[in-house]
């Protein structure tokens, strides 16, 4: 028992490093956290999978060998007092027990008495002793049955444990039969010592099926590497959908499964959900996961570095579009699209979790292999009074994303904001808005307007040529500290004069266009000034707008073979039982010892569990016997 | 004997009534499990008023003043703003905040009597605990009605996230303590029981008002299941009663070091209780984990997925079954078993409340 004991308490702690050491990760993170010497190590150890680890599942075959051991070498003596009515115990003894009294017992009373404590659920005996009669009573065995069920639990539960466990599988890997495999590769290339078959005892495996995709392998992931899991039907995904609250957030993962028998081709059709799992042939699928499973997009490429109009493109999650952009090549990598972007919003003072719209994921890569991952939402957002196309951007994925905020013009899209990008890159466009302000100031203004004229242009070609900054970095140079705040104001209110004056030469030109009614076209005028010079930060020249999309999901599965799942149910069944049994039950032994020639008997009461109530059992009881004699 | 006999079934009819109503008018939305649970708690709360009579009182209580609760809504959630009852004593939130007032105001009558033995104070305590808890309880209920004025897809039971099973966790706990001042007849215990109920209301506190915790979320798929209802109570049950068991060695511990000697109740009392509220969590810790065993193979694909909290729930597990060992089959007594089961509540609050704030895993409804 002792043995029995330390092996539990080492469970226990194993199990714990189990716990603060993230099981299952993949192995490159695992080196990222602890470095290789460390990494090393731990994987030595088995670490990444305690519960799975040889030592491990060696220690609970020792608990299940000792508490079997337990079992047979005291299973007898617990039979035998169980059966047991402890005759021969002397009435000396008895008077010495801590209950016991003396009652007065005329002839034939012993029956009555007898009949009382059958009544009161004892089991009775009689003994005829020396010129004695001595009755033996005991009531509640069962709480020493509680020792079997309790025991015997342990061992039906860890042997079910064991048989869903990989045990096969690590002796096959042991003997050579079967091997990891840690290259990603086709289905067709995968070695067939890879490969599990269908009559595999037990197992827990993935699949990731496309909508109208049809399967008929699953995945176990193991270690650095995987298992292909073939499986004795196949799979289809008719259809996955997403449930929402009316609040936005998802209310179920429903997939809309048919399997077909691959023996007898039997199908069944059925739609699965999170706590509503399909059971076929001892198999159980499990709606577990779900992912984009290559939707299709149909995007507006915009070079925000000079004056174009878009470009079309079309992708699809998962592909790469190749580019050829100032003689370099561009990878536009796409790799995910969500229908349904839940965020809080503030609106109205208040923090409300709202659905924003679709948004798709892109990382933009360059010759030399870097990447910089995209963001971007299709619809814009609202954020401190007005609506913007948010585009997030970042170098590595350690990194939250950046923003760069497009403003939506009065149609909500994004043509307002381009066709501005347009004008302030087009040099006719900006001179015709330069001549519009002299024009406007030279009647009462004493500069030279040639000079004025020069000075605005070198202004907003700054501006054109890198933002902001560019302007900032140009005054700290050329001006005398003293002067900068005044001429930066200066500059400032050029740049935006001049894109004022754009906008309103472009409103005399198109009077049919409505895209600047905004209410506020001044901040928009500011906002748009904003995000090019911010352009410089956003890592490449090209804006992708989402212009429309066919979705495609996938839906990850689980699928569980556990045939002893049945033995750990009936495992936890025994353990109730028992524990019921242990605790609850109590085990009562009374004697009546009565001599022949006497008209006094000795009774005396114990229990190998003495509870508070014990004494008030006793006396209840002592009091039913003495009415009855 | 006649009359007690009468009151029980009187109660036993009224809860039968009461639930041939509720599935007369709703079974449209139930499903064959969600009977079965209501069949059950019929049978489950006629016996509890049977064998502790008090608990009839207490459930008449929270059922009136819930029901009254509920009307008041007349349907509409903006009643909570509006109606002068539902604002500061009805509506969840106020209930369950006399609830966090009741508690501490409890816990200092307690030690007030505890020092002072006049029997008068030690009553009003123990009327300041049940008064809490039925407030709780009220706010628990009606905050369940509540879910179902937002929306009737987000309705659900209130023992789905960390805020409402703190609640549960008070209540449950109280009661239990209850159930114990009344048959052992001493009011002494209470100061040491409050403490750690106490406990649960600051950590409520700071969570509603740091975290605003108290909203109401609809559930994630994984929570929608009937085993929650079945799950997470019988859950609270166990860390309920471990956590008084702890509070009651710890009174056994101060009175063996020679403290509070003729304050306290004598110690195989205190060592007597002790047993008992580990013996009865442990049972319901044991049926809990295995219910929660069963449902994770129907929501997760695997009975057992060495989760974090099924790990920890483990550890629990077979802490206070080596406990039980020690007393029941080595007979074992006193102060070890005084602060091994100080120490098993550790390793409670660990599973219950560490392993959402440090560990991460299936189980995370309830992170900070």
């Amino acid at each position: 028992m002792r043995f029995a004991i330390s092996m539990l308490s080492f469970v226990a702690l194993a199990s714990i490093i189990g716990t603060v050491l993230k099981q299952n990760e993949s192995y490159e993170s695992y080196i990222i956290k602890f470095g290789q010497f460390w990494f090393d190590f731990f994987e030595v150890l088995g670490l990444y999978n305690v519960y799975q680890a040889s030592w491990f599942i060696i220690i609970l075959i020792f608990l299940i060998a000792s508490t079997s051991l337990c079992i047979y070498r005291n299973a007898p003596q617990v039979m035998r007092d169980i059966q047991e009515f402890n005759v021969k115990i002397k009435e000396e003894s008895l008077r010495n027990m801590k209950y016991s009294s003396q009652i007065n017992m005329p002839k034939n009373a012993l029956d009555n008495c007898q009949q009382v404590l059958i009544d009161n659920g004892f089991k009775v005996k009689l003994t005829n002793k020396d010129s004695a009669v001595l009755l033996s009573a005991k009531k509640g065995q069962f709480q020493k049955m509680g020792y079997f069920f309790t025991h015997i639990s342990i061992i039906i539960i860890s042997i079910g444990g064991l048989m869903d466990g990989n045990l096969v599988f690590k002796a096959q890997e042991h003997f050579g039969v079967k091997s990891i495999e840690t290259e990603d590769l086709p289905l067709s290339k995968i070695p067939k010592t890879s490969w599990l078959e269908s009559t595999n005892f037990s197992y827990r495996a993935n699949m990731l099926l496309k909508e109208g995709e049809i399967q008929s392998v699953a995945f176990l992931p193991r270690k650095d590497g995987y298992l292909v899991q073939d499986l004795p039907f196949t799979v289809a995904l008719k259809d996955f959908e997403i449930k929402h609250y009316s609040s936005g957030q998802p209310k179920s993962f429903e997939s809309d499964l048919l399997i077909k028998d691959k023996e007898t081709g039997e199908t069944v059709r059925k739609i699965i959900s999170v706590n509503k799992p399909l059971t076929y042939k001892g198999i159980t699928l499990y709606q577990s996961d779900f992912q984009d499973g290559g939707s299709k997009l149909k995007i507006n490429l915009w070079d925000l570095q000079m004056k174009s109009s878009s470009e079309e493109m079309k992708s699809e999650v998962f592909k790469i579009n190749p580019i050829t952009h100032s003689g370099k090549k561009l990878l536009f990598e796409f790799e995910d699209f969500r229908l349904f972007n839940i965020l809080d919003i503030e609106m109205n003072g208040e923090k409300v979790s709202k659905n924003v719209g679709p948004n798709f994921t892109y990382k933009v890569r360059n010759e030399s292999g870097q990447a910089v991952e995209y963001q971007n939402f299709q619809f814009p957002m609202r954020v401190n009074g007005a609506q913007y196309f948010m585009s997030g951007m970042r170098v590595s994925q350690q990194e939250d994303f950046r923003y760069l905020k497009i403003p939506a013009d009065a149609n909500n899209s994004l043509q307002g904001f381009m066709i501005f990008k347009n004008l302030l890159f087009s040099s006719v466009k900006t001179n015709e808005a330069i001549d519009r302000i002299i024009k406007d100031t030279s009647e009462n203004s004493t500069n030279d307007p040639q000079a004025f004229k020069l000075s605005l242009e070198k202004v907003i070609q700054m501006f054109i040529s890198g933002g902001y900054s560019a302007v900032a970095q140009s005054i700290e140079q050329n001006i005398p500290a003293e002067k900068q705040t005044e001429i930066a104001n200066t500059y400032i209110k050029i740049i935006f004069l001049i894109a004022n004056n754009l906008v309103e030469l472009y409103k005399q030109d198109n009077p049919d266009d409505d895209l600047y009614e905004i209410d506020d076209l001044q901040k928009f005028i500011q906002d748009a000034l904003n995000t090019l010079s911010d352009r410089f930060f956003y890592g490449h020249d090209f804006y992708l707008e989402l212009v429309d999309f066919e979705h495609i999901q996938a839906s990850g599965l689980q699928l569980t073979k556990a045939p002893g799942q049945f033995w750990v149910y009936l495992g936890s069944l025994f353990l109730v039982l028992g524990i019921f049994c242990m605790i609850y039950i109590q085990e009562i032994r009374l004697w009546i010892f009565k001599k022949n020639n006497s008209n006094k008997a000795t009774l005396a009461m114990s229990t190998n569990r003495e509870h508070l109530d014990f004494k008030t059992i006793f006396e209840d009881l002592l009091e039913k016997l003495n009415n009855k004699v | 004997m006649m009359r007690k006999l009468n009151t029980d079934l009187l109660f036993f009819f009224f809860l039968l009534l009461t639930g041939a109503y509720a599935l007369y008018s709703f079974h449209s939305y139930m499903d064959y499990y969600e009977m079965v649970i209501l069949v059950g708690s019929i049978l489950g709360f006629s016996w509890l008023g049977k064998f502790w009579q008090v608990f009839k009182k207490y459930f008449l209580s929270v059922f009136s003043i819930s029901l009254l609760g509920v009307y008041l809504y007349q349907g509409n959630l903006a009643n909570a703003e509006t109606n002068f009852i539902l604002k500061y004593f009805l509506s969840s939130q106020s209930s369950i905040m006399w609830m966090s007032a009741f508690f501490p105001l409890a816990l200092f009558t307690y030690w007030f009597y505890l020092f002072n033995q006049q029997t008068f104070y030690g009553k009003l305590a123990s009327n300041f605990t049940w008064i809490a808890t039925i407030m709780g309880m009220v706010g628990l209920m009606v905050r369940w009605f509540e879910s179902y004025l937002i929306g009737v897809d987000v309705g659900h039971i209130p023992v789905s996230n960390l805020y409402e099973v703190f609640v549960l966790f008070c209540l449950i706990t109280a009661l239990m303590y209850l159930y114990y001042e009344q048959k052992l007849n001493t009011m002494k215990m209470g100061g040491f029981v409050l403490i750690v109920i106490n406990a649960a209301v600051a950590f409520l506190l700071w969570y509603t008002f740091s975290k605003g915790a108290d909203e109401i979320q609809p559930l994630v798929p994984a929570l929608q299941s009937y085993w929650m209802k079945i799950h997470v109570p019988a859950n609270f049950i166990g860390y309920g009663a471990f956590a008084m068991a702890a509070m009651i060695s710890i009174a056994y511990l101060i009175k063996d070091k020679g403290y509070m000697v003729d304050l306290l109740p004598a110690k195989h009392i205190l060592d007597n209780m002790t047993y008992q509220a580990i013996a009865i969590g442990f049972i319901f810790f044991t049926i809990a984990t295995i219910l929660g065993a069963i449902w994770a193979a129907e929501a997760w694909g695997g009975y057992w997925s060495w989760d974090p909290k099924e790990t920890w729930a483990l550890i629990v597990w077979l802490n206070y079954a080596a406990w039980l060992h020690l007393r029941l089959i080595k007979g074992l007594r006193g102060s070890l078993l005084a602060w091994w089961s100080v120490i098993g509540l550790v390793i409670t609050t660990f599973c219950f409340l560490g392993v959402n704030l440090f560990l991460s895993g299936l189980h995370s409804y309830g992170e900070l």
